[in-house]
């Protein structure tokens, strides 16, 4: 029922050859191609990963969302699958972010961590994510584990509007980055790395996805070959 | 303000969490497959067995 498709299989040696060629890339032009910001100086070249880290937890908490509601609406351990592996990569993201932006907050702000609401918000995410891995470990059973895990991801996109809206509503310090409508007066190069970091990004988040999966997939086999053997 | 000490550490804790996150991924996945193989070999010997 859950063996690991081919198609993944064969895309994995491809994705790790593109991400690893595309980080070379990025790392060119964040260090030699892109000029230094002039207010914060080199710090601010934090930004070209630490946005990017902070999209594919979007995008990890999105492939959660799905994951859950299609796992409570059919049961089907392959949709579990899924959630945790966007569980393990969001939580990785999401710590990235949380690692990173003190780093560049501290001489930007002058602080290493604010009870802001973006911040907040962001930290309670990391929690939830992490509470999803440990309500699977801890759970009675597969099935229990599994739904209450899908319920964590649930409230974790929702938490995911409260951080897009937290600067908005709470009128936080930290920055909107990408405003609708907005006009935007930097050097190309800026736009030119900061693309190119993001598509390399894309790319990492696939190949940690594919392989967190994988791994599920072979988890969810041993389970099924235990329960074969009588154990 | 040049600041590149918060660089160097910003990129060396990336490089370093993802470098770790690999590395528990990979070790889980083969502690995963000997325990597949494990069993596939034991299930066999016992069909053998039976049969």
């Amino acid at each position: 029922m859950s063996s690991t498709p081919n198609w993944l299989e064969r895309s994995l040696y491809p994705l790790l050859v593109l991400t690893t060629a595309g980080m070379v890339g990025a790392l060119w032009l964040i260090f030699l191609h892109a000029p230094e910001e002039k207010v914060m100086g080199a710090v601010q070249k934090l930004f070209y990963f630490h946005v990017p880290a902070a999209i594919m937890t979007y995008a990890a908490v999105a492939v959660l969302l799905i994951g859950s509601i299609a796992y409570l609406w059919t049961r089907d351990v392959r949709w579990d699958n899924l959630s945790i592996a966007a569980t393990e990569c969001g939580l990785f993201f999401c710590g990235m972010v949380l690692i990173t932006g003190p780093i560049w907050g501290r001489p930007a702000w002058g602080v290493w961590w604010t009870w802001e609401a973006r911040l907040t918000t962001t930290l309670v995410l990391w929690i939830l994510l992490a509470a999803a891995i440990l309500v699977r470990s801890y759970a009675d059973n597969r099935e229990l584990g599994a739904r209450l895990a899908s319920v964590l991801g649930i409230l974790a996109a929702i938490d995911i509007y409260i951080i897009r809206k937290a600067v908005e509503w709470f009128r936080g310090m930290h920055p909107t980055v990408f405003k609708p409508g907005a006009e935007r007066d930097v050097d190309p190069a800026i736009g030119q790395a900061f693309g190119a970091t993001s598509l390399v990004f894309i790319l990492l988040f696939l190949l940690l996805l594919a392989v967190t999966y994988r791994e599920a997939q072979l988890r969810d086999r041993a389970e099924r070959l235990t329960q074969a053997l009588g154990r | 303000m040049k600041n590149y000490w918060f660089l160097f550490w910003g990129y060396a804790v990336f490089w370093i969490g993802l470098a770790g996150f690999l590395w528990m991924l990979i070790r889980r996945q083969n502690q995963t497959r000997r325990r597949l193989d494990r069993m596939e070999r034991e299930l066999d010997q016992r069909r053998d067995g039976s049969s």
